[in-house]
């Protein structure tokens, strides 16, 4: 189904089911960060919509997903988030992409979609983060791994990077591999929905 | 059903500003300290969206919100404190730790930038409806499918987290386990996240029905069910943030052509 499309991923028209699938997965993805909360899980589990709207939609509309999603938390709960709208935006798009070329079919896809969707979070995270709070993410095992690099008399940028790089990849690692999983057992009536740039042949 | 916005109805002079205004302000805030390179600027921001916030008789409600990163400045302070690098002055000798003034003086910084945008956020919305901002947003240009999109979720989230609670108590019923071992936490998370997932992707396709049979991608002009509220207070408002911050952008050039 993916890779026989005509148009690019990067197609702006989007027909209105992918539009609606875009607060759908900012609430999945705020309801992922609550049941981890819940079950009081070491990771946040907070990107699983962005992904899956990725898988579904695009980057595109995973890009989008993303960056509301963050707004949303800035609107609502933690003002200083709204700025990491453009990791989660970062990470719709590598998803989008690796899910057009068809990576998402298999573990090995998904682990390596996880990784590079990690990376990329760390990439643009990192200056953020020196920006906001001098480097750390205020995630205690990052922390810890930021002031260990520190006491080595690293530069903060490397510290910096490590601790970003303990506080995502591991939790984008295991997301993709959640949104695998969803993803292959979704109704195929609903997956063709979201495909705005698939062929049409049109009767009109 | 508990609402996601923070936003509340006080009559205040914040409430009736036009939210254009205030998102100006918040641009502002963040900006002209930035540009300026002054930290006292900031903290005339801060002490100034404090007094904008108790006018409004909203200030008790930034005191969560300020305790959600307070929290992590408080790491930042013991961090940067002990191991900052070029940490030379002795402030405080704890046996095997020591904090140190460039350090805390660095943090404090942080602490300062950090409180600040976040007042200045409150200003913006703790008095302002989501869908207000919305609306004045589409009013000036921007696209008013994406404006659905960010109203719907006001409104989607705060069902989702309903629907959240019946799983779980669903699930429960069953025979689940959420207390135990992390294995037994992780592996409970799948079955109570996937119901969810499924039945907002089958929500998904009966919304866009319904939005496509009234007219949402008609390519007409978008007319608007409330007038917008501008006062002439906010026109004097934007200048002066405008000024400003032309200023403090000229003020960087200036700084850096020297």
């Amino acid at each position: 189904m993916k890779g026989k499309n005509n148009n690019s991923p990067w197609s702006l028209q989007f027909n209105t089911a992918a539009l609606v699938l875009i607060p759908a997965a900012v609430g999945i993805n705020y309801i992922g960060k609550l049941f981890a909360g819940v079950l009081k899980l070491p990771l946040w589990l907070d990107s699983i919509g962005t992904c899956l709207a990725a898988c579904l939609a695009g980057p595109v509309v995973g890009a989008i997903a993303g960056a509301m999603n963050n707004l949303i938390y800035g609107l609502t709960m933690d003002p200083i988030s709204t700025v990491y709208a453009f990791t989660q935006a970062a990470i719709g798009i590598v998803v989008g992409l690796m899910a057009y070329y068809g990576a998402m079919k298999n573990v090995k896809g998904a682990l390596l979609t996880g990784i590079l969707g990690g990376f990329a979070a760390v990439l643009i995270s990192t200056p953020l983060n020196m920006i906001f709070w001098g480097g750390t993410t205020g995630n205690l095992w990052g922390d810890l791994a930021y002031a260990a690099v520190l006491s080595q008399n690293a530069s903060t940028w490397i510290a910096s990077t490590v601790d970003e790089i303990i506080v995502d990849v591991p939790d984008k690692i295991v997301v993709l591999l959640l949104v695998m999983g969803l993803y292959k057992n979704l109704p195929k009536s609903l997956l063709s929905l979201y495909q705005s740039n698939s062929k049409i042949e049109s009767l009109d | 059903m508990k609402s996601m916005s923070l936003y509340e109805e006080k009559h205040s002079f914040l409430n009736k500003l036009s939210p254009i205004t205030k998102m100006i302000y918040v641009v502002a805030a963040i900006l002209i300290p930035a540009f300026a390179g002054e930290k006292m600027l900031a903290v005339g921001f801060m002490i100034f969206s404090m007094l904008l916030l108790m006018h409004s008789k909203v200030i008790r409600r930034t005191f969560p919100i300020l305790g959600v990163s307070g929290f992590v400045v408080l790491t930042v302070l013991i961090i940067q404190g002990l191991f900052r690098a070029g940490n030379e002055t002795v402030v405080l000798d704890m046996g095997p730790v020591a904090f140190y003034k460039e350090g805390l003086l660095f943090a404090l910084g942080i602490a300062i930038n950090v409180f600040n945008i976040i007042l200045c956020f409150c200003v913006l919305v703790l008095s302002t409806k989501p869908s207000d901002m919305v609306e004045e947003l589409v009013r000036k240009g921007f696209s008013p499918r994406i404006g659905y999109v960010f109203t719907s979720l006001f409104q989607l989230i705060p069902q989702m987290t309903d629907r959240m609670s019946t799983i779980t108590d669903a699930q429960k019923s069953r025979g689940m386990e959420t207390e135990g071992s992390l294995m037994i936490r992780m592996k409970a998370f799948l079955p109570l996240i996937s119901p969810v997932i499924m039945s907002s992707f089958i929500d998904t396709k009966e919304r866009a029905i319904a939005l496509e049979v009234r007219g949402f991608n008609a390519k007409n002009k978008k007319t608007f069910l409330n007038e917008s509220t501008k006062i002439p207070v906010d026109n004097v408002i934007i200048i002066i943030l405008v000024v400003g911050i032309v200023c403090s952008i000229g003020w960087r050039i200036m700084t850096w052509l020297r």
